[in-house]
């Protein structure tokens, strides 16, 4: 020990400097989100954002394949999108979420895999084009090769079916919550078959839409960081009679409408 | 580099987390031969013939100087189907210092090529000493370790351990983890 010590404390000068330095030091976890925004928002500037947007998640998840996930925002007439990244997933764009004026960004809730400690940032584009982040860190690892529970052929004969439900008593005025259900297996490719061994074909929700009698709720863009029979749970800013469309597209060109007519309240 | 700063910090907390203890699940039978299903998914608490370990265990090992040290994670597999505009950027695969890593290795049907490589590389780190102790580990809940620790025990090695505990569970016990590169042939679809 005393030897590695010595030769130690000589390498940890040069290391800030190394790009070898592993993830579990702050400041690789750090350049790994600097990186991704560079990516994923270009050169521009994303401020820190703790009083505008919140983000919720376990610190450690039970189950990697299923983390539910809340955002939440303080301003919510000033939001354009909110965007999930899941740093260290190997797609790390979970969802992309632009809201209409018949939607309410306060709060949006998901549920993701993940694939192994990571950070995870919110980020809320406003509607003048700034950005804010938020982020938190979250114990759970093997999301990503996790199989999809049980997806039989009788299983995926239901795929595209949906459920909706509103939370909560409507009040005058108020938007409201409504929870979405679809079932699919929201294969990620990264999961064996054990049949075969060989990979289950990936295929994914892309894009989901919401409209409450041809007003937009909200469009999200999508891959293979949504964990399977995807779960959605949205604000619609009014109770007006009438009908929320629902429209998903995915990976393999399927598309899956439905109609929920708000007078029941539900599927 | 990094491997050095490892060894400081390990010294330092190991003695903190001297009481880690690894999950338990009983529930999960050994199978006959090798585990067949997802690679991740929930396994049995024992390897017959294997000696699993936890931390400490590692740790002492480790110290030891002798252990060899094999980390049977596999690779991650880009969708075909994913759109191309996605952005799919791994992170750098970490595990234990001082270990080497052969993906496939664990795999219920494993590939010739990396069979004999695999073979190949044990015969040269434990400089053909079928009494050397050999770890074996990947993630928690990750079958990957255990199929290859069995693999190694046909091949004649008797001081077979098993750490189910994964590159996490070294890492929850306070140690830090390094940067690693996959050596041997391609694993099949990546």
């Amino acid at each position: 020990m005393t030897k590695f010590a010595l030769v130690g404390a000589l390498a940890s000068a040069v290391l800030f400097a190394s790009a070898a330095a592993a993830l579990d030091d702050e400041a690789a976890r750090t350049a790994r989100w600097n990186e991704l925004a560079q990516d994923i928002f270009g050169a521009k500037q994303i401020q820190q954002g703790d009083a505008k947007i919140a983000l919720e998640a376990p610190e450690r998840a039970e189950d990697a394949a299923l983390v539910p996930v809340t955002i939440s925002v303080q301003n919510p007439k000033d939001v354009k999108s909110i965007t999930l990244v899941i740093d260290d997933n190997p797609a790390p764009v979970a969802a992309h979420v632009t809201f209409g004026p018949a939607g309410d960004p306060q709060s949006l809730k998901l549920r993701v895999r993940i694939n192994q400690y990571t950070y995870m940032h919110a980020i809320e584009e406003t509607k003048d084009g700034a950005l804010y982040e938020t982020h938190r860190f979250v114990k759970a690892s093997g999301g990503c090769s996790a199989p999809s529970g049980s997806y039989d052929a009788e299983a995926l004969a239901e795929i595209g079916q949906m459920k909706l439900r509103f939370l909560g008593q409507p009040q005058e005025g108020q938007a409201r919550e409504a929870q979405l259900l679809i079932r699919h297996p929201n294969f990620n490719g990264m999961q064996r078959d054990p049949a075969t061994q060989g990979y289950t074909p990936a295929r994914f929700l892309k894009t989901l839409d919401v409209t409450l009698n041809g007003e937009k709720v909200l469009h999200l863009d999508s891959d293979i960081s949504l964990a399977a029979d995807p779960a959605i749970t949205f604000g619609v800013t009014t109770l007006a009679k009438g009908k929320l469309a629902i429209e998903a597209h995915d990976s393999d060109n399927a598309v899956f409408a439905h109609n929920f007519d708000l007078g029941t309240g539900g599927s | 580099m990094k491997a050095y700063t490892t060894h400081i910090a390990c010294g330092l907390v190991a003695v903190a987390f001297a009481v880690f203890a690894g999950p338990v699940s009983a529930e999960v039978p050994e199978p006959q031969t090798y585990w067949m299903g997802p690679l991740h998914s929930e396994v049995p608490a024992t390897l017959s013939g294997a000696e699993v370990i936890h931390a400490p265990g590692l740790d002492a090992l480790l110290h030891g100087g002798q252990a060899v040290l094999v980390d049977a994670a596999s690779v991650p597999h880009r969708p075909e189907n994913l759109a191309p505009e996605t952005i799919w950027k791994p992170v750098p695969h970490e595990n234990i210092a001082g270990s080497i890593w052969i993906p496939g290795i664990g795999e219920g049907n494993i590939d010739k090529n990396i069979e004999a490589y695999f073979r190949d590389r044990l015969t040269a780190l434990t400089g053909n000493d079928l009494d050397r102790p050999i770890v074996f580990y990947c993630h928690p809940h990750c079958w990957a370790s255990w199929n290859a620790a069995k693999r190694a025990m046909g091949y004649g090695y008797r001081n077979v351990a098993w750490y189910p505990d994964g590159a996490e569970g070294w890492q929850d016990a306070g140690h830090p983890l390094v940067i690693a590169q996959p050596e041997g042939p391609p694993q099949a679809g990546h």
